[in-house]
């Protein structure tokens, strides 16, 4: 996961290096660190150091990181001809790698030669049957060819043996969700949360599936983990405040008519309505009349 | 007269917002909210709003982006009259159930609505040959209740306003003006982003 600031420094790096400031091997550097997807971006950067006999000798044993990672992007930008350049030259300095050899399976991916993408996968997993990003490509190619409910099989088995990766849970719970499987999307939430519960992405995600699936015990409970995102981020996330104005709107119509000592108390909801009148005024003032006919519709009259 | 043979009109900058939305997250499911009023036989799309590039199917942001947005424009006199979708694979024409159960919510609010989805091949043919039309497909409730692709033997039913339209999102494509676009998804993220696109245009 990537942090607010960490994106605005990698966006400022960018934006020097578009305008001939320098830094592009920073720039690499610091995409391969976040594991971000700038594509387009690695590879122009990428290309003008290789196809500078200068700049590339001066990367010492980095070039070889290099050549893998503008493979990978040229193969995320089609531009098939150049991963085929990068991934021959890796071959010659690394014949027999099985790191190389997950480069060929990757071209294959991309080609869209998906049987032999797969034979290329399965083979190097016969060597290497703990390989996480080999069981992982086996997903994208599952995914790729529309197949979800296999992908959803083979992520199982690969959490199964890989239980704390916790970019392949919130990796199920998008497909889960994509696919409206709103029940196991929240499982993939739960088990989240129990492994890093102090990261407020996870209960806001939970709150949000929990609202999705409806019904008056899920209902409290999403307002329950919106006001947990809120702990955790200072009272500063729009979502979880706009949530607890869901909530307790959907919650009152449920409890319409009954007796006044069940209801939730108004002052969370009067809070979370302060909270993001106040933030608009001050970041976005021409949408507060917006902002206040919306919360209107909300306040469901007890 | 039948929603069968309501016709769409399609405004530029409608059209344009949300093709380059789904170019900006050309690796995401993305979709949107058309805006705009009816008459007899035809049904106005003079704007529209590019919603998310995330989590499509779950509802808080969906909710408050319905409201936010319908009671922006009903002071215009507009409403919202459909919604946009594209798939997040380009080989995948199909319409999702996401796609139509968010249709279904807004054919509640206006009986005419229809559904967008991006036609990612046909985008991709763009640059290469003159079409005019636009790259989206129309489908429309039929009396089963079920979304249909609208049929194309009585002439397009759905056009854009402006006939130059494609050359002009190609125009905009290739100086990647996506870059600069903000949808609900961003706003909510940090609201001081604009979901209206003021500069988009300009």
């Amino acid at each position: 996961m990537v942090t607010k600031t960490e994106e605005t420094q990698l966006n400022r790096l960018e934006g020097q290096v578009e305008n001939g400031g320098g830094g592009a091997w920073d720039y690499l550097c610091f995409v391969r660190k976040l594991k971000v997807r700038r594509s387009d971006k690695v590879l122009k950067y990428g290309l003008s150091i290789l196809n500078d006999p200068k700049k590339r000798s001066s990367l010492g044993p980095e070039e070889w990181t290099l050549y893998e990672q503008v493979a990978i992007a040229a193969m995320d930008c089609q531009c098939l001809d150049v991963a085929k350049d990068c991934i021959n030259v890796l071959q010659k300095r690394f014949p027999e790698s099985k790191r190389v050899g997950r480069l060929e399976g990757m071209l294959l991916e991309a080609k869209g030669s998906w049987t032999e993408a797969e034979k290329a996968y399965l083979s190097l997993l016969e060597d290497n049957p703990l390989d996480q990003v080999i069981h992982k490509r086996r997903v994208a190619l599952a995914k790729a060819q529309g197949n979800m409910s296999e992908a959803i099989e083979f992520i199982n088995k690969y959490l199964e043996i890989f239980m704390a990766d916790s970019d392949t849970w919130r990796e199920l719970a998008e497909i889960y969700v994509s696919l409206q499987m709103y029940k196991q999307a929240a499982f993939c939430y739960e088990e989240l949360i129990l492994a890093q519960p102090t990261v407020p992405l996870y209960h806001l995600a939970y709150a949000d599936v929990l609202y999705t699936l409806g019904g008056l015990e899920n209902l409290q409970a999403a307002k329950k983990y919106y006001s947990s995102a809120i702990e955790l981020t200072g009272g500063k996330n729009t979502r979880a405040l706009f949530g607890i104005c869901l909530c307790t709107s959907a919650i009152a119509q449920l409890t319409k008519g009954r007796n006044k000592e069940e209801k939730d108390s108004p002052d969370l909801q009067s809070l979370a309505t302060a909270a993001l009148e106040k933030d608009y005024k001050q970041r976005a003032s021409d949408k507060v009349s917006v902002l206040g006919s919306a919360l209107k519709s909300l306040k469901v009259s007890s | 007269m039948g929603v069968g043979e309501l016709k769409y009109d399609m405004s530029q900058n409608g059209y344009i917002k949300l093709v380059l939305h789904a170019l900006k997250h050309n690796s995401a499911a993305v979709n949107g909210v058309l805006l705009g009023r009816s008459t007899d036989d035809v049904v106005e799309i003079t704007d529209s709003v590019p919603l998310f590039h995330n989590h499509l199917g779950i509802l808080p942001p969906l909710e408050i982006s319905l409201i936010m947005i319908g009671d922006y424009y009903s002071a215009q006199g507009l409403g919202i009259v459909g919604y946009f979708h594209a798939n997040e694979r380009s080989d995948d024409a199909e319409l999702g159930n996401v796609a139509k159960n968010i249709g279904d919510h807004i054919y509640r609010y206006f009986p005419q609505s229809a559904i967008l989805l991006l036609d990612k091949k046909k985008l991709e043919a763009l640059p290469k040959g003159k079409d005019r039309s636009p790259v989206m497909r129309l489908y429309t409730r039929d009396a089963t209740k079920n979304w249909k692709l609208a049929r194309s033997d009585r002439g397009n039913r759905l056009i854009l306003k402006e006939p130059a339209a494609n050359i002009v999102l190609l125009d905009f494509v290739s100086s990647e003006k996506w870059q600069h676009l903000v949808d609900f998804d961003d706003h909510l993220d940090d609201i001081s982003k604009d979901w209206l696109n003021p500069d988009l245009f300009k």
